[in-house]
């Protein structure tokens, strides 16, 4: 997205020396849809991750209310189906195998990138209708710079964002903390409720550290600790008095050794996710649930020649379950993974790989990826892919109190897609097209009646198409860009044929911008087709439309204070992402960033 | 002759309508466009905010969906419903997460109020000594602060509360006592609270099998069904049929089911007992004191039946089916030889049948 031309190149990393912990990304996707959102995009968006991919990418969201759990749908797959990687990691929930999207603050990313497809054999189990990948690039140049941001709008809601980068060539630092916080308690459009028992705050802290011991050994390291609190809002029809808190911690720790055939990476990573759900906010009887994970890494990658690379990982991953709402448990798993990529000619690469899991609490099935790509000619490229992807069963899956079961399959899927690219100098269109074969997908039905308990019922296959646009073009003192994402999605139940609940067939977004000078404008426009709330097909949720207006003006000669504001829902949609409970109006805030 | 005037002479000793005001004569001619029908209730999904009623005319002639909606357009009915109670020409609907009732004409479905303060997790509603009775949870997970609601039915204010002990659930009347089951809440209750509707207070609590989930009287007996606790419980235990007798309230008989059953839906009908286990609805005689082997009938209408109650009235047996509980559900009414008669198409998780 574009930004004031002279505040253009602010952001710009230095290329020579950065690392992201996430090779394969770059390395291993490339007959896949990649889409990539720049800090500046970061910057732009609400702080929460729903917010920034519900507006730039071809990602469905449904939100309990505003600021409550959000949950994905990509490529017409549940929210389980989707895995959250951070830093490379798979962060997903242990516990219920998804991950809550407003429980992740994007302000102190670098990148965000949106990987399209399956991801399975990389990233393990979830990344079935996609990847979301969240990335500190550790930057070894010389810097010192403080950014502080501060935005303030309606319903008292505050997001908070304060960033340091200190660096030389030998070593990187960063620490960023970011609070987002809200009274959230809207007018419920054309009633005289209120959004009632929604307000929420959570902070998040991330330190990274990196250190170059010499040109071919670095030393990593990247926490992050989230501490959350949203009071569970009311419906319509039910009025709530519930809270739910998270706590999560992530720990990764890696040792890079590289040459000029081999690069190897030995990574420990500690995870922990714990929460606590009160009924009743304000007595202390509460229900809880924790999960560690610890994460052993060895990664090596062999550059054959200037045209092949083989790329072997073995992992060893520890998750121990306790909690009033699960049975103490704990689940080894060994992993390895082998992906080989091949430069055959000038125009054609391949990319062929494998994953195998071993566990003793369910059988594991053998993973593939085969992927293509053909750059026809300059202009033009086409890519096909074909992969076996798989869902494990969570903990609450198999150990939930009185519920689970522990004869759960994992959830597998053969997905195979063609694509194509098409870039001129300011335009480039990418177009895919997709197909789901979605096995044994674990859902929660009633048992006799009364108790509910998880079981491999389902098959559903996915279809569907996505499309992404981007026009941009720089004239002196004057910037513009466009960026335009359209997906069509078909997600049935093989057996009824009917629309899984929650999956739109239509979903498009688009944003525009344009600077000049020192001043921007931004538009963001969203339109959601109806979505099923039955798995008859027989209730429904009115499609809608949101647009969004932005302004940001640098005020100081150094570039270094910019002034902004937002005007949300500027026509005042009145609209629900989940039935019964409507999203905010039209609503306001104003922005401040400083760097120094 | 009028369906309700039979009803209420052929069960004229059985308080299946929970009410002991509401027997004064009726006249045949339709009191409103929901009069000679049966009420289904349908519970929608928790926190859909979709529960809605529909009616079926006792010849089966007509049915509508969503009758709440259709009367009152301005209005929601809420989330969860729960339960119906009838009193005089005014029927209560329970709205468990939306913690309200809907007070509506039964027989028209125009809105009369709304009881929206005094509940806490309401569950059943019963009449006695003119006044109305509300079972109520309170937190699910404190174990201490359950109660029944009287209701002043004047004003329809919560007048005062009667705490009991965890999960009451359904109710049957008996000149001036309650009979309150405790099916447990979120853990599993054991016993039977008797309330003096002179004194609104409990009297007795008499202890049963574990899970009382339905309550029924006939010749001057209280029959429980107890469901037992489920397999995930700390131990899992059979159902049992209870059988208390009204002249002292002391248990006068048990039956145990064998091999760790859950039973459900107890329904006592021309002296027959029904009730039901997963999908399959048994009958056995009152007098016998031993349980049938093979059920009377097995709903079976595709891969996600799941019978969610069942009624027996009028020579017919009615069977709600939610299905997933996230789709229409369905209304089997079959005769009494287990044939299937009829199929009606309802609102999501039909959990109850009211006769009207």
């Amino acid at each position: 997205m574009c930004q004031s031309i002279l505040a253009q190149n602010s952001g710009a990393i230095n290329l020579n020396e950065v690392i992201i912990s996430d090779a394969q990304l770059n390395n291993f996707s490339n007959a896949q849809s990649v889409l990539s959102l720049n800090d500046s995009i970061i910057q732009k968006n609400q702080p929460s991750l729903t917010s920034i991919l519900n507006y730039n990418s071809f990602i469905y969201f449904k939100e309990n209310g505003f600021g409550m759990v959000a949950s994905p749908s990509f490529r017409g797959t549940t929210a389980q189906q989707t895995a959250v990687i951070w830093n490379g990691i798979n962060i997903n929930s242990q516990l219920n195998g998804q991950t809550d999207f407003n429980t992740i603050s994007t302000r102190n990313f670098n990148s965000i990138a949106i990987r399209s497809g399956g991801g399975s054999v990389i990233y393990g189990s979830s990344a079935l209708g996609g990847t979301i990948h969240l990335n500190n690039v550790i930057a070894y140049k010389k810097q010192f710079q403080n950014e502080i941001l501060l935005n303030y709008g309606s319903f008292n809601t505050l997001d908070l964002n304060y960033k340091l980068k200190f660096g030389t060539e030998k070593l990187s630092t960063f620490f960023g903390f970011s609070r987002f916080s809200s009274d959230n308690d809207y007018q419920y459009i054309g009633t005289k409720l209120k959004n009632q028992n929604g307000a929420f705050h959570n902070n998040s802290a991330d330190f990274n550290f990196g250190y170059k011991i010499n040109s071919n050994n670095y030393v990593q390291f990247y926490n992050q600790v989230f501490d959350g609190s949203k009071d569970f809002s009311g419906t319509l029809t039910a009025v709530s008095k519930s809270k739910y808190t998270d706590f999560n911690t992530r720990n990764l720790l890696e040792w890079t050794n590289r040459n000029e055939h081999f690069t190897s990476k030995v990574k420990v990573a500690f995870l922990t996710e714990l929460y606590h759900y009160f009924e009743n906010k304000n007595t202390k009887n509460y229900s809880s649930g924790k999960s560690e994970t610890f994460i052993s890494k060895y990664d090596l990658n062999f550059k054959i020649n200037s045209k092949m690379n083989l790329n072997g990982i073995l992992e060893f991953n520890q998750t121990k379950g306790f909690g009033s709402d699960i049975e103490n448990v704990k689940r080894d798993i060994y992993s390895s993974v082998l992906l080989f990529k091949h430069q055959l000619s000038s125009r054609f690469q391949y990319e062929l790989s494998f994953r195998k899991e071993m566990t003793a609490n369910y059988k594991s099935p053998f993973l593939y990826s085969f992927g293509t790509k053909y750059m026809v000619n300059k202009n033009y490229l086409l890519r096909a892919n074909a992969s076996r992807n798989f869902r494990i069963p969570t903990l609450n899956d198999l150990y939930w109190v009185g519920a689970g079961n522990k004869n759960l399959k994992p959830e597998n899927a053969n997905q195979f897609e063609i694509g194509q690219e098409v870039k001129f100098k300011n335009l480039s269109i990418s177009n895919s097209v997709y197909i789901i074969y979605l096995k044994d997908m674990i859902q929660w039905t009633p048992a006799n009646g009364s108790f509910w308990t998880p079981n491999n019922i389902k098959n559903v296959t996915s279809k569907g198409l996505e499309t992404n646009l981007n026009w941009k073009k720089n004239h002196q003192l004057h910037s513009i860009e466009l960026n335009v994402n359209y997906a069509y999605t078909i997600s049935e139940d093989n057996v009824t044929k009917q629309q899984l609940i929650y999956v739109p067939f239509n979903k498009l977004n688009a944003s525009i911008c344009y600077g000049f000078k020192n001043a921007s404008i931004n538009a963001q426009f969203l339109y959601n087709g109806k979505v099923f709330t039955t798995s008859d097909n027989a209730y429904e949720l009115n499609a809608y439309k949101i647009a969004n207006l932005g302004f940001d003006y640098l005020i100081s000669k150094n570039n270094n204070i910019k002034l902004g504001c937002n005007i949300r829902n500027i026509f005042n949609e009145n609209y629900q992402s989940v039935a019964s409970r409507p999203m905010p109006g039209r609503n306001y805030n104003l922005h401040l960033t400083f760097k120094f | 002759m009028h369906f309700k005037k039979t009803i209420l002479l052929a069960f004229s000793s059985f308080v299946l309508f929970s009410s002991c005001d509401n027997n004064e004569p009726k006249i045949n001619t339709p009191l409103g466009a929901y009069d000679n029908g049966i009420l289904i209730l349908n519970q929608g999904v928790f926190l859909g905010g979709n529960a809605s009623v529909s009616f079926i005319s006792n010849d089966f002639s007509t049915s509508e969906n969503d009758i709440f909606t259709t009367t009152n357009p301005s209005l929601t009915l809420g989330d969860t419903a729960q339960d119906i109670g009838f009193y005089n020409d005014l029927a209560f609907i329970v709205l468990n997460v939306s913690n309200k009732i809907e007070v509506v004409n039964r027989h028209s479905f125009k809105h009369v109020a709304s009881i929206a303060t005094g509940l806490n997790n309401p569950r059943y509603i019963a009449f006695c000594n003119g006044k109305g009775y509300v079972t109520n949870w309170g937190d699910g997970t404190n174990t201490t602060d359950d109660f029944v609601a009287v209701l002043n039915l004047e004003n329809y204010i919560v007048s005062s509360t009667i705490a009991v002990v965890e999960g009451p659930e359904k109710m049957v009347v008996k000149d001036q006592n309650l009979f309150v089951g405790h099916i447990g809440g979120f853990g599993f209750g054991n016993s039977i609270s008797v309330i003096d509707a002179n004194s609104n207070t409990v009297s007795k609590s008499i202890n049963v099998g574990d899970v009382p989930n339905s309550l029924s009287i006939a010749n001057n007996n209280l029959y429980v069904l107890c469901g037992g606790k489920p397999s995930y419980a700390d131990v899992e235990t059979s159902g049992a049929i209870v059988k208390i007798n009204l002249v002292d309230n002391t248990v006068s008989s048990t039956i145990v089911f064998s091999d760790l059953k859950h039973p459900a839906n107890l329904n006592i009908y021309e002296n027959q007992v029904f009730y039901s286990i997963g999908n399959q609805i048994f009958k056995t005689e009152l007098s016998s004191t031993a349980l049938p082997t093979s059920p009377l009938l097995t709903i079976n209408a595709g891969a996600t039946t799941s019978l969610y109650n069942f009624e027996v009235q009028n020579n017919a047996i009615f069977a709600a089916d939610a299905l997933d509980y996230n789709s229409d559900g369905k209304v089997y009414v079959y005769g009494l030889d287990a044939q299937l008669q009829k199929t009606f198409s309802v609102g999501i998780a039909p959990c109850g049948f009211y006769f009207n």
